[in-house]
């Protein structure tokens, strides 16, 4: 018996055959479940923590430094008690950050930074250097260090600096060493030796010494997992593009969209499931991550939602390019590869504060990657993101736009 | 066997066409691949187009059925005009494809299951459906695991699924082994019988002669001619038999007119010679009368 068949109906209809389309196709499902099992892996395995230290070696040990310096200055008549101020360089140190590995010689010290010797850390703070050649174990209780910069500097320093007098430091520095680190150690040399001359640096600070734009996260800096919450919710929606465009183009190349369109089913009825199917399809598996790595709370869960249906919407409208484009599975996974790239660009400038350039900031996933880290990282909510969300919703629609015309067009050329 | 039913009992020719084509064109770029045609389909009806590859039988039914835009003359399918964007009319209608376009990943019964719901129709018997085209045994199992011959009667199922007033149905057989064309055709009849109007595209001249109440040659895109089987062979062919005797340890032929008194003497003397081996009317084959038409053969 025949009886008039309703929009809903069709929709369905067509909803019901994608997801058993889908949930038969192993390579989907691989790309859905090892999606959602690697990320939430991923999250969980980065460290939650942030080493704020910065560990360098130094030859010969400051005690041995200040202890000589101070003989030789009192060989040079300066009174004892003007030479205590050298007793608190240790504590200086301390303070700024910085964690010294003391060596006795320079030999030791190249061996160690040249990676012939190994560092390890106690949970006491104590360095235990140990010989990866020699007969020794490796020590069991403590944690390698990367000791990738050093300093070596001669034993008449302190007496040297305080007299005004010409002395030469070694910075030896592993090939890796970013040049921006090496001239931070020499700048560190040269204060040390102008605080041991007595002279001021000819800067002048004001008394906070540094204004924090923004919250102040000094001791309580983004760890690497904080920072991969917006990315893998992210890149969970991107990775969907792939199964979509792929159902999509399956549907083209095997022409079954012709049959459906002999039927009373009509072309927006396809190009509708489609959306709705690719829509929850990354939605519902961006939530499922978002939940497993905690980024939902009271105050942000609607605004999140919201994001995240806009990243959704971008991604499937790409999928409509590449499924309408794609004319087998390489040529396909080539198309994806034309828009995911671009589209992945402003999720490494969000990872790394500071190098998102402007041409990165039209890019149309910016907003959604920028979105993602304000909330599930500074707390940001809708009056803090409307201008976002308005730049989002503008490239959703666009994308979209642009999906379903050449789709629509694809499909009625067949 | 198919038994061929007389076209002037079944076909309901007083009702109005099912199908009525005026003057039909259709281009590809500047290419004309349809040319004015003209014909009509009643219900009951099955209409064979026959032609070559290229001929633009295909293009007919892409037109007729809303997959390609109507860009010159008219058409009426049960009397509606035709064009992609009414349901009505395409709930009435089932077709079946030169390509095989079926969902791999879903089994027989899903794939019917899916378009009958497409079409509202509620109870579909896609069991029924798979079992007229021999197929139940194996309805819960995926088509990508099917034959090709499987998945063409498959096809042919889903076409039927909607019972649908008007099918089109573009080289049912093509490529099939005998058996399955000849199950595949009998299931056509069947619906024809039922009262749908069948427009049947084939390359095939023993095919449309079994099955088709007439027949249009269709040539670069014109309609040559268009009449029953019948009446292109009577029209077209010899009025005369070809009789073969034994004469001694070799055969003869004879080839006698079939009108005048003289040949009706002969045969009824070689009918009674014990050297009789054979005798054959010679009309002539469909293709034969296409050559004729159109100086080229339907295998091209």
């Amino acid at each position: 018996m025949r009886k008039t068949v309703s929009h809903s109906e069709l929709l369905l209809a067509i909803l019901r055959k994608d997801i058993r389309v889908y949930s038969r196709n192993m390579i989907y499902l691989f790309l859905t479940v090892l999606g959602l099992v690697f990320f939430i892996a991923i999250f969980w395995l980065v460290p939650d923590t942030v080493d704020e230290e910065i560990t360098f070696a130094i030859s010969p040990p400051l005690a041995t430094l200040i202890s000589e310096g101070k003989e030789s200055l009192q060989a040079h008549g300066v009174p004892a008690q003007l030479l205590d101020q050298f007793d608190e360089f240790e504590t200086a140190f301390e303070e700024e950050g910085f964690v010294l590995v003391e060596f006795e010689n320079e030999e030791l010290l190249i061996k160690a930074v040249s990676g012939e010797l190994e560092i390890y850390r106690t949970d006491q703070g104590r360095f235990i250097i140990y010989d990866p050649d020699g007969d020794q174990q490796a020590p069991a209780d403590a944690g390698k260090v990367s000791l990738d910069i050093g300093m070596s500097f001669p034993s008449s320093f302190f007496s040297d600096a305080v007299l005004g007098q010409q002395s030469t430091v070694t910075v030896f520095a592993d090939a890796a060493v970013p040049e921006e680190i090496r001239g931070a150690m020499q700048g560190l040399i040269r204060e040390m030796a102008f605080q041991l001359a007595g002279h001021e640096l000819p800067v002048e600070l004001p008394d906070e010494e540094m204004i924090i734009l923004g919250q102040d996260r000094l001791g309580d800096q983004i760890s690497m997992r904080a920072r991969m919450r917006p990315l893998i919710a992210f890149f969970i929606m991107m990775m969907e593009t792939f199964a979509l465009a792929s159902l999509i183009s399956n549907e083209v190349l095997q022409r079954t969209v012709t049959a459906l369109l002999v039927t009373p089913m009509r072309i927006w009825h396809f190009l509708m499931a489609k959306t709705l199917f690719g829509t929850a399809l990354a939605m519902g598996q961006a939530v499922i991550i978002l939940i497993f790595v905690r980024a939902f709370t009271v105050a942000n869960w609607p605004l999140l939602l919201v994001i995240v249906l806009l990243g959704s919407l971008l991604f499937t409208a790409v999928a409509m390019l590449v499924g309408a484009a794609g004319k087998d599975f390489i040529g396909q996974l080539m198309f994806s590869l034309l828009f995911i790239i671009p589209l992945m660009i402003p999720s490494f400038a969000v990872l790394f504060p500071g190098s998102a350039a402007s041409w990165v900031r039209i890019l149309p996933s910016y907003p959604i990657v920028r979105l993602l880290y304000d909330v599930t990282i500074h707390g940001s909510l809708w009056s803090d993101s409307i201008t976002l969300i308005i730049y989002a919703v503008i490239w959703a629609l666009v994308l979209y736009g642009a999906g379903l015309f050449v789709l629509k067009r694809k499909v009625a050329a067949l | 066997m198919i038994e061929v039913t007389d076209y002037d009992k079944t076909p309901d020719k007083q009702s109005m066409p099912a199908i009525n084509v005026q003057n039909l064109n259709h281009w590809y770029g500047k290419l004309q691949a349809v040319k004015d045609i003209s014909f009509e389909v009643y219900p009951g009806e099955i209409l064979g187009f026959l032609g070559p590859n290229g001929a633009g039988k295909s293009t007919t039914i892409k037109v007729l059925t809303g997959q390609l835009a109507l860009k010159g003359g008219s058409a009426q399918i049960l009397g509606r005009d035709i064009g992609r964007d009414d349901p009505v009319l395409q709930s009435q209608i089932g077709v079946t494809f030169e390509e095989k376009n079926l969902y791999l990943e879903m089994t027989a019964i899903e794939n019917l299951d899916f378009f009958a719901s497409l079409f509202g129709v509620r109870n579909p018997g896609s069991l029924e459906a798979l079992r007229r085209v021999g197929l139940a045994e194996r309805a819960k199992e995926r088509v990508s695991n099917y034959s090709k011959g499987m998945r063409q009667r498959l096809m042919v199922a889903r076409a039927f699924i909607n019972k649908p007033k008007v099918l089109f149905l573009d080289e049912p057989t093509d490529g099939l082994d005998p058996v399955t064309a000849a199950e595949i055709r009998k299931t056509i009849k069947e619906e024809a019988d039922r009262g749908a109007a069948v427009l049947l595209t084939t390359h095939n001249m023993f095919e449309a002669d079994e099955l088709s109440n007439r027949v249009a040659f269709i040539n670069e895109g014109e309609i040559v001619t268009l009449d029953t089987a019948e009446n292109l062979k009577l029209k077209y062919g010899k009025r005369s038999v070809r009789v073969r005797l034994r004469d001694g340890d070799s055969v003869r032929e004879e080839n006698l007119p079939l009108d005048g008194e003289k040949s009706s003497a002969r045969l009824s003397e070689l009918a009674a010679s014990p050297d009789l081996m054979t005798i054959h009317t010679e009309e002539a084959t469909l293709e034969a009368i296409f050559i004729r038409l159109t100086g080229r053969g339907l295998a091209g």
